[in-house]
């Protein structure tokens, strides 16, 4: 990309962010409302770890605050792939069943950008907020001393986990262009994130290879939050490299799959 | 100057499935577009038409680069729309009647400075060319309300806003009056000419005939995916030969007698008959001498057959 078409793009992004706060402040409640379902539901399930180590139970090798700064991380990386991908799926889904692609690509834009552009979600702030909270306040409690070494791992393992999250929207969003109208994508988009929310090491030795190189979701929380914690997990910067290349193959298959929209008749 | 749209051969075909049973399903191929050649000069507001299904929104979506072709070429300013897409539509323009490009919960001026972010349109050419959109259509007291509140017309009328804020050189226009009252029609009409006279090219689809009638000077009519019809809407109108419809209002009921050898094409009354007659074959006068010798006379109209009536003809005639 040109510096020129970069501003373009930049402009843009700020011209939508500035739609979208309009748009909320529109229907404030719903605004409100949407942010608050957003960040309980995203917070629900720390306290089910909350409550599973309160019964005496726990996940083995793991404290609760561990396991916390793990879904803390996890978290924070939706907060924040939501407020830029978060209706990269559902907006190509319905573009698609209604036949209004068109709109998009009469714009002289790549059509991901200007979608996610548009489908900018800023009740995700919230969630990216949630998240960061718990990540300080897990983090308080479970790790000692962060070295700088500790803390740079902690950041690019974390980029590469938003690069898994933003792969795993883009594979999903790509299938609708085939897979018409499956509403159901979102929900698969987000099972397949969901293994990243806890320590591998719950999970059988197939499966850990799969999450952690294939599709490597373990990025999302549990590798990044390993980092900061200290412990090292094998082959972490090889999978992030996998995150990366996980990323551009959502990008490439998107912009692929758009030669097969059909629209709708006329 | 070369052709602002040249379309050689352009073919679409889909695959559909088929149902044959409660879990299989046959691939169908469908040709939505078969063949289509057609030459657009630059200036020209060309009219495309056809019955529902024929084809004319698919070849627009090709055009506008928005469809990959099966096969045939397609060049609009030079420019091959779905291999060029993102540097070709800057110089297009589009308005879909059915598909907004405004966000609906917010005022159409900010999907205005949307556009200008999208397009990289500097700050005085949009504000210039805003103003003067804005006059032209009349629209200045509806931009900073919200989209949702504003009425069809209106809306339409910052379609054409958004889709002509970069100054492009080709619109297309796929159904762009449907469900708009008469004057909204004839606001967007004036606009449409208006920019025509300011060398823009204009590609219509439409199922309104008098948007044709009134814009119009190429005609290219698609049925069934094929082109039956290419040429002015003069040529349209005469290649059903010189046919006119005449109505007569009588004093006194005519007998079959009468009406030996007219072409009776409707009947409202026993005193309001419709014939119709090739002019070619009887000028004005002999046909005025013809039925008043045999009927009397109180009314007598002379109109050119009805659009529809033309574009039916052409359309069963390539079908048979």
């Amino acid at each position: 990309m040109d510096t020129v078409a970069a501003r373009r793009y930049l402009a843009a992004y700020r011209v939508c962010l500035r739609i979208a706060a309009r748009q909320a402040t529109t229907y404030r409640a719903s605004f409100l409302l949407s942010s608050l379902i957003a960040l309980v539901g995203n917070l629900a399930f720390p306290l089910v770890t909350v409550l599973i180590y309160g019964s005496g139970a726990g996940f083995p090798g793991w404290t609760a605050d561990e396991v916390l700064l793990i879904q803390g991380v996890f978290t924070l990386s939706a907060g924040l792939s939501g407020l830029v991908l978060g209706a990269v799926v559902q907006v190509t889904i319905d573009r698609v069943r209604q036949g209004t692609l068109e709109v998009v690509l009469l714009k002289p834009v790549r059509p991901l950008p200007f979608i996610a552009l548009t489908g900018v979600q800023p009740e995700s702030a919230g969630v990216a907020l949630g998240g960061a909270v718990l990540v300080a306040c897990a983090a308080s409690r479970s790790v000692q001393t962060i070295s700088v070494g500790a803390a740079l791992s902690f950041v690019g393992l974390f980029l590469a986990g938003l690069c898994v999250m933003a792969g795993v929207v883009l594979v999903m969003a790509a299938t609708s262009f085939r897979w018409v109208g499956n509403s159901r994508l979102p929900e698969i988009a987000d099972s397949v994130q969901m293994f990243g929310r806890y320590p591998m090491a719950i999970f059988p030795g197939a499966l850990q290879g799969v999450v952690t190189f294939v599709v490597p979701v373990a990025m999302v929380g549990f590798v990044p939050a390993s980092a900061l914690l200290g412990r090292s997990v094998a082959g972490a910067w090889p999978a992030a490299a996998t995150c990366v290349a996980f990323l551009a193959f959502g990008v490439w298959l998107y912009d692929r799959q758009i030669r097969h929209y059909q629209g709708v008749g006329g | 100057m070369g052709a602002a749209v040249e379309v050689e051969n352009l073919s679409k075909t889909y695959v559909t499935y088929k149902r044959s049973g409660l879990f299989r399903r046959e691939p169908t191929t469908v040709t939505a577009v078969d063949d289509v050649s057609l030459t657009i000069a630059p200036g020209e507001i060309c009219g495309v038409l056809g019955p529902n299904g024929a084809g004319k929104s698919t070849t627009i979506k090709m055009l506008c680069g928005a469809l990959l072709p099966t096969s045939g070429t397609v060049r609009v300013l030079g420019y091959e729309p779905f291999r060029e897409r993102r540097r070709y539509v800057r110089e297009i323009g589009a308005v879909f009647g059915q598909k907004s490009q405004l966000i609906w919960d917010i005022p159409p001026a900010d999907s205005f400075l949307m556009n200008k972010a999208i397009y990289g349109v500097p700050d005085a050419p949009f504000r210039e060319t805003l103003d003067e959109l804005v006059s032209l259509l009349d629209v200045a007291d509806k931009i900073e309300v919200p989209t949702r509140v504003l009425s069809l017309g209106e809306r339409m009328k910052c379609e054409f806003i958004m889709a002509m804020l970069h100054r492009p050189k080709v619109v297309f226009l796929d159904e762009p009056t449907i469900g708009l009252d008469t004057i909204a029609k004839a606001g967007i009409r004036d606009f449409v000419r208006g920019m025509q006279e300011r060398g823009t090219t204009f590609v219509l689809t439409t199922h309104d005939l008098e948007d044709v009638e009134r814009l119009a000077e190429h005609v290219v009519i698609i049925g069934a995916g094929t082109k039956v019809f290419d040429g002015s809407l003069r040529d349209l109108k005469r290649s059903l030969g010189d046919t006119k419809i005449v109505e007569l209002t009588l004093s006194r009921p005519a007998s079959e007698a009468d009406l030996d050898g007219l072409r009776v094409v409707g009947r409202r009354s026993d005193l309001e008959l419709t014939i119709e007659v090739d002019m070619a074959l009887l000028g004005p006068a002999e046909l005025f001498a013809a039925v008043s010798r045999r009927l009397q006379i109180t009314d007598i109209t002379v109109r050119e057959l009805p659009m529809e009536r033309v574009i039916t003809e052409i359309y069963t005639s390539s079908r048979r």
